[in-house]
């Protein structure tokens, strides 16, 4: 690992909110829960198997909280002069860049656990289906900030397909 | 662009105006003022819902056989009742789907301006859908067999709208389809002609034809052959080992199967032709379903040249475009966006000269994709990636690589089936740079370029993860430059003919108004 090609020269990377951190352990803590109480009890009236079942969920849990503490950090975003770089994944890196004059339109989604803790998740469409450019875990105000601005860039950049 | 027809009353379509905007007809060159001068709301050809009805009597019975297949085996089996009822059943499902077909005609209509086609359709859901004639993608007509005994066409408008986009007007006398095709394309390239006049077709050149002989050869030369042997083997085999008929029942599907794909293959290549025209290319196929399709220049999003294994002899070359709008799924897949089934190297150049006239290069375009078709390593000027891809790709390793012209990226691979895909520097849409972590080790990076839903998928694998970082930094740039640079959305409005680079965007002209 001779170079980082993903730190292009000259970017200075948004993080994303930690509380995004508290809203996927929780929802993930949850079906891991619902899930280990069911085969527990499962374990309990039909067989003792079950139990195994029940240790692997619990296992693949404890597995799924700490890889969300380390995901979360490695997303980032940046707003360049023409476009936005999104950086995301930590064993399987990806880095998409989406320039302002080809998007189509800009989503902004919150679920009732993410409106709870005060975030939204922010989407951007170009043409391609094969553009996955999400940011999750924003802060309302900068999610709006932030879908008002790429449409206010991507309507004076606007070109056609 | 939905509207419930909540007041309107269900028997009569208003027939006069709506209070849809009209274009003023000064602000109009003369071009089009021709299609606006049509009669205003027109409707689709009275024997549509005959035609709709009868797809629906086939799809209910294709049904019913699937469902019953076992049954239908065993001879003894049907009762007459059984019979009856399953008949009474079909005769009521048609006739409720032909008076709902009555209905929903009734309730179509379409008209076309300058600016627009406009259609309203639907009967509880009442629907009005604007397709900006600018943002045309491609038009199709479609002549289905039955079509084709009424001489009736269907006309299929493609905008960039993602699945269930477009504009569907099915159907039309045939006569009534090339004109309304040929006044779309028209008012799309923005062509002037004499008031008075109907659009004119556009004057056509024939490209490529491809033999029907060399077609069925090529089938016979591919993967597909082999698919058809086994699942025939099987089949042969399951009733040796115990005769019954079970068991060719269970084989039947396989062999079914792969005979459809092959049928697939042979109806959509058979009498393929390709031409050209300043409307851009217009590729003829279909032995039952008659289609002709036009693609405006400058409307493929990306391409691909593919061979497989056995065509490497006859040298002969597959071609696959992008084009935006085509539904996704799979309408966009495979046969449906091939511009040129099986063809020669000299026919895949005379095809290259319409679809990507200029790759921005001092040699001709064959030229540069050919060094990229067969070449390896550093051949035609291409770069390649590190040897440290072995590890992950030992086979194509030497074949993987990528070229940028002026004007194109270019990235070629496959060892076995060859491939070569072309975007157009402003076509490209958005850019990834994806490292997995075994390729982290290495110190190796992937690049894909995005372009709009089809069977080219833009990528370079495995490139030494500096030269993927600085081409991913380069392509953006190239690609806004290239944007920039590009000719008006009405293609005849370019100074010259399609491949001219128009110097700079032609800010104040009159297709300023829908795009900005």
């Amino acid at each position: 690992m001779s170079v980082e090609p993903f730190a292009p020269p000259g970017v200075t990377w948004s993080r994303l909110s930690p509380r995004l951190v508290t809203v996927r352990r929780a929802i993930s803590g949850v079906v891991t829960g619902v899930l280990a109480v069911g085969l527990l009890v499962a374990g309990v009236l039909v067989s003792p198997w079950f139990h195994a079942g029940a240790g692997l969920v619990l296992l693949s849990g404890a597995w799924e909280w700490w890889l969300i503490g380390r995901q979360v950090p490695a997303w980032g975003y940046a707003e360049r002069d023409d476009d936005l770089l999104v950086l995301h994944g930590l064993l399987f890196r990806t880095l998409v860049v989406v320039p302002y004059g080809r998007m189509q339109y800009v989503d902004v989604k919150a679920g009732p656990v993410e409106r709870r803790f005060g975030i939204a998740t922010l989407q951007l469409h170009t043409a391609s289906a094969s553009t996955d450019a999400v940011i999750p875990g924003l802060p309302p105000e900068e999610a709006a900030r932030l879908r008002d601005r790429l449409a206010g860039r991507g309507e004076a950049r606007l070109a056609g397909l | 662009m939905e509207g419930p027809a909540a007041g309107e009353p269900a028997a009569e379509p208003p027939a006069a105006e709506p209070a849809l905007e009209r274009v003023d007809p000064g602000s109009v060159d003369p071009a089009t003022r021709q299609v606006l001068a049509d009669p205003g709301w027109q409707r689709l050809h009275p024997v549509t819902p005959l035609l709709r009805g009868w797809k629906t009597l086939a799809v209910i019975f294709a049904v019913l056989v699937h469902q019953n297949f076992e049954h239908l085996l065993e001879p003894e089996r049907p009762s007459w009742q059984l019979l009856a009822a399953v008949g009474g059943g079909i005769v009521l499902l048609t006739l409720l789907s032909v008076v709902w077909g009555v209905l929903a005609w009734r309730r179509t209509r379409y008209r076309i301006d300058a600016e627009a086609v406009h259609m309203e359709s639907g009967v509880l859901f009442r629907q009005q859908r604007r397709a900006q004639l600018d943002r045309l993608q491609a038009v199709d007509v479609v002549r289905p067999l039955l079509g084709r005994l009424a001489g009736l066409a269907e006309l299929r408008l493609e905008v960039a709208g993602g699945a269930g986009g477009g504009v569907r007007l099915a159907y039309l006398k045939e006569e009534e389809a090339q004109r309304v095709r040929n006044a779309l394309l028209a008012a799309a390239a923005g062509v002037r002609y004499a008031e008075g006049e109907e659009a004119p077709e556009a004057p056509e050149r024939p490209v490529v034809e491809v033999p029907v002989q060399r077609l069925l050869l090529s089938m016979l030369f591919s993967g597909l052959t082999v698919w058809v042997l086994v699942a025939v083997a099987g089949a042969v085999a399951a009733v040796f080992a115990d005769g019954g008929v079970i068991s060719l029942a269970a084989a039947a599907p396989l062999v079914l199967g792969a005979l459809g794909a092959a049928w697939q293959r042979f109806t959509h290549g058979f009498g393929f032709s390709v031409a050209e025209s300043p409307d851009g290319l217009r590729v003829r196929r279909g032995l039952l379903e008659l289609r002709s399709q036009t693609v405006p220049p400058g409307r493929v999003q990306a391409l691909r040249i593919s061979q497989p294994l056995l065509w490497r002899r006859p040298d002969w070359w597959r071609v696959h475009v992008n084009v935006a709008g085509y539904a996704v799924g799979v309408e966009a897949q495979g046969e449906e966006r091939l511009v040129l089934p099986v063809g020669t190297r000299e026919e895949l150049a005379r095809v290259l000269a319409v679809v990507l006239p200029d790759l921005g290069t001092d040699e001709a375009p064959i030229d540069v994709v050919s060094a990229g078709l067969t070449g390896r390593d550093r051949d035609g000027g291409f770069t390649p990636v590190p040897p440290a891809a072995r590890w992950l790709d030992p086979l194509a390793r030497r074949r993987l690589g990528f070229r940028v012209t002026e004007r194109a990226f270019l990235s070629r691979g496959g060892v076995l089936r060859r491939y070569l895909d072309v975007v157009p520097h402003e076509r490209t849409q958005s850019l990834a740079l994806q490292q997995g972590p075994w390729q982290r080790r290495l110190g190796l990076a992937s690049v894909s370029l995005h372009s709009t839903p089809g069977p080219v998928a833009p990528q370079v694998r495995h490139l030494a993860a500096e030269v993927a970082a600085e081409l991913l930094q380069e392509q953006s740039v190239r690609a806004r430059t290239a944007r920039a640079a590009a000719g008006p959305e009405r293609w005849m409005e370019r100074g010259t003919v399609p491949p001219a680079r128009a110097a700079a965007p032609v800010p104040g002209e009159r297709t300023a108004a829908p795009e900005a």
